[in-house]
């Protein structure tokens, strides 16, 4: 039995990733930012929302499987764009890009990548059955940015995410306090931390010292590349405090294919972004990993899917470990969440096997949710399925107000 | 002092069940599914009723006995059934059958039990004033369930339970991890955990080894019996999730006795079922055992008792540790509670004896609570023992919003 193997839940594949990856590296997946208030509160949300028993309904023939974009999935998910997958696993956005083409789910490569979005393209893009979308961080030199998205459309991604939540850097003190910066940066507390790794040290940082040396970010432009870190240009050319609408427009003149935003929290902004062209958007707050005081993402969602109505395709991200949260998340207006951690501790459990898992754990539970929850396609998922205090019985009243 | 004398209460009982059994059973026994929020959410939400103490009524006569469906019953409660009594004690259905006949309260025999129903309807049966409902899940297989029923109708069973919350197997993970699943299946985790628990071995299994070998669903029809220990060829047969309405139509009409639906967590349900001719609805989310993100049974209670009124007997399940929570559930509506876990956990220390320990026990907590909000009988409990923070006091509101 091998340690993946042994993993029933999403919780058990990050205990495992707990043990497997140096600790900077983990934490950096991990953890939230300053107090860890927001990642918690995302968790929260999705537990205190209760569901009925549904008697009766013969769901012997339910299915996940959905459409999202016109085009069809096996059930309502997609990958998110996440930054560290290459230091879970030696190439590990291609292993998880690789699962999500099998498990017939689109996956997110972020611009902060360490595999490029050619090999992506090629070894889990169209040819092979996959979806990909392209996320982006837009830095100050505009011209990089675009000419990021025109090698993205060239590739074959089929859709652009523009990151809109992260205008300045996080506190995320831990990576600090752990020695693990990106870039990579040499220091005494972390190179203690990796040699307490042997095995992650051997099959994931040794792997690319031995072919293409140390990790990068494959998908930065060449000139970027190019420029010394200590170059205070370098800061300046990322910064992306100047984003703001009059770039989206532009995005959508240049961008043929499907176009989303990531990172809405209000409904005035998801009505303006329909108003731009916006064909989706994704309801995050980053995992909880940028503003420590933010409102957890399902709290937000519903109001935002009532405003966005059928004009657009809501997504949500942020919090989901059980596939119990994606029925909550149809339920309250979502039409497929993204997995960000969840689908990274098992890449870093196991590279695609171990992404597959997770994808097929959450699957598992979601069709269970369904089942007993009487519904037989994801149209049925509804509010019908929840159970609220505030939906007014008299007795109930009495007595679960008495906290 | 014996040990069963120093247990005073069901947590007690409990504590003492978890030295006694190897953790695998006692798990199955004790936990519920994923992440235990249900479970949890049942306690809390019986725990969070505040009763208020009513002065100067003489409640020496007072009397916790009451009717179900027609008959006699020395408490308000029954024992719910469950599958895994035969292994917290050796014939442990027999033994909680014995101690529920004693203390005049019906006993339920679950599909799954390891005693025969034949050998339950002797010993503790009508012949010697035992009260018998018989659990039925259904198989794909209908006919199998039709025979089985036939079966307890023969035995003199005089209700039948259909189980309308499990249309697929819940992820209870410990399991697998425990190395323990029923079937049974060995494997060496469990092994090893049994060679920790000598008095088990030699008190329960050995004395099956020794009779009938290993333990069987004893109820299942002849081939599915001999396939316990792996289990392989009945799962098919054991699926539920095609369990419809139109069953319900046909098990009206094939079982004279008492019809009752286990599972119900809706007024709709609940008002379609006695469409059907249902005689007792049981409100229940197994205990928590299924889906996880269930609400609490305490806190569907209400609705469902309303709705149904006086038409119905409404039942609930799920959570009842002390006796005031037999006391808050009647006051919400139910006609009467079940018990699983807290009278298996008395059946682990000590057979028949310890099941009849948990029942007093019960029955002492409820006589209690009945004499300090001054109830002298079942019927004098109503919502007016309640204290809720809704009914509305200006200074009152002024605290109780500051918390």
């Amino acid at each position: 039995m091998t340690a993946l193997d042994r993993c029933l839940n999403v919780y058990d594949l990050r205990a495992a990733a707990k043990r497997r990856l140096p600790k900077g590296v983990f934490e950096f997946v991990d953890r939230g930012s300053e107090d860890g208030i927001a990642v918690a509160n995302n968790r929260n949300a999705f537990e205190r929302i209760k569901l009925r028993h549904r008697a009766l309904v013969d769901v012997s023939g339910r299915s996940m499987a959905t459409t999202l974009f016109g085009k069809p999935v096996s059930m309502p998910m997609a990958i998110a764009p996440t930054g560290a997958a290459g230091l879970c696993w030696h190439e590990g956005e291609l292993e998880l890009a690789k699962a999500a083409a099998k498990a017939k789910i689109p996956f997110t490569l972020a611009t902060g990548a360490m595999t490029s979005m050619e090999k992506i393209a090629q070894e889990a893009g169209p040819g092979v059955g996959g979806r990909l979308w392209f996320q982006l961080y837009v830095w100050n030199r505009r011209e990089f940015s675009y000419q990021l998205i025109e090698r993205a459309n060239r590739a074959g991604f089929e859709a652009l995410i523009v990151t809109v939540d992260t205008i300045v850097p996080p506190n995320r003190e831990y990576n600090t306090h752990n020695g693990f910066l990106l870039p990579f940066t040499p220091n005494m507390r972390f190179t203690l931390d990796i040699m307490r790794h042997p095995v992650w040290f051997t099959n994931v940082l040794m792997k690319y010292f031995t072919t293409i040396g140390m990790p990068r970010n494959e998908n930065y432009p060449d000139e970027y590349r190019r420029m010394s870190r200590n170059d205070p240009t370098t800061a300046e050319m990322t910064r992306q405090d100047s984003l703001s609408w009059e770039d989206i427009r532009i995005f959508r003149d240049k961008w043929p294919g499907i176009l989303m935003i990531k990172g809405i929290n209000r409904p005035d902004d998801a009505v303006k972004a329909m108003e731009y062209g916006v064909d989706g958007i994704v309801v995050s707050n980053h995992g909880g990993r940028n503003m420590d005081s933010v409102v957890a993402s399902i709290d937000v969602l519903p109001d935002i899917a009532e405003a966005v109505g059928d004009r657009g395709t809501v997504i949500l991200d942020s919090g989901v470990r059980r596939g119990s949260d994606i029925a909550k998340a149809l339920a309250l207006g979502a039409k497929a969440v993204l997995t960000g951690r969840a689908t990274l501790y098992g890449t870093a459990v196991g590279g695609e096997a171990g992404a597959f898992k997770a994808i097929s754990l959450i699957r598992n539970e979601l069709d269970k949710t369904m089942a007993y929850t009487g519904c037989r396609s994801v149209d049925e998922v509804t509010a019908d399925i929840f159970f609220g205090g505030r939906q007014g019985n008299r007795l109930r009243d009495m007595v679960m107000d008495t906290v | 002092m014996a040990r069963l004398d120093r247990c005073l209460n069901i947590y007690d009982l409990r504590a003492a069940a978890r030295r006694r059994l190897p953790k695998g059973v006692f798990e199955f026994v004790d936990r519920a599914t994923e992440d235990h929020l249900a479970v949890s959410n049942n306690r809390a939400a019986f725990e969070r009723i505040k009763l208020r103490h009513r002065a100067l009524v003489d409640v020496s006569k007072r009397s916790v006995a009451t009717t179900l469906f027609g008959k006699p019953a020395s408490l308000p409660m029954a024992i719910a059934p469950t599958g895994a009594a035969g292994l917290c004690w050796h014939e442990g259905e027999l033994e909680l059958a014995k101690a529920a006949a004693k203390a005049k309260i019906p006993l339920t025999l679950s599909t799954a039990s390891m005693t025969s129903m034949e050998k339950i309807a002797k010993a503790a049966g009508p012949g010697v004033g035992g009260r018998l409902w018989f659990q039925l899940y259904v198989w794909k297989q209908r006919e199998l369930s039709h025979q089985l029923i036939e079966r307890a109708n023969r035995n003199g069973f005089e209700a039948l339970i259909v189980t309308v919350d499990s249309p697929v197997s819940p992820n209870r993970e410990y399991n697998t991890h425990n190395g323990f699943g029923l079937p049974f299946n060995p494997t060496v985790r469990f092994t090893f955990d049994m060679m920790r628990h000598p008095a088990w071995v030699t008190g329960v299994l050995m004395k099956y080894f020794t009779s009938i070998g290993f333990p069987r669903h004893e109820n299942y029809p002849e081939e599915y019996r001999k396939s316990v220990l792996s289990g392989v060829g009945a799962r098919d047969a054991m699926r539920a999730d095609s369990l419809a309405w139109d069953d319900i139509a046909k098990f009206r009409d094939i079982w004279p006795g008492i019809l009752m639906l286990k599972g119900v967590n809706r007024p709709d349900d609940a008002v379609k079922a006695l469409g059907y001719g249902v005689d007792g609805i049981v409100v229940s989310n197994h205990g928590g055992r299924n889906m996880d993100s269930a609400a609490a049974s305490l806190d569907v209670l209400p609705e469902i008792a309303e709705a149904v009124g006086d038409r119905a007997t409404v039942i609930l399940d799920s959570g009842v540790r002390r006796g005031s929570d037999i006391v808050k559930a009647l006051a919400l509506g139910a006609k009467a509670v079940l018990t699983g876990r807290s009278t298996l956990y008395g059946t682990a220390v000590g057979g028949e004896a310890g099941a009849l320990k948990a029942i007093n026990i019960l029955k002492n907590e409820a006589d209690k609570t009945m004499a300090y909000t001054g109830c002298r009988s079942v019927d004098e409990i109503t919502t007016d023992i309640f204290f809720g923070a809704r009914d509305g006091n200006r200074l009152r509101d002024r605290v109780m919003d500051s918390v």
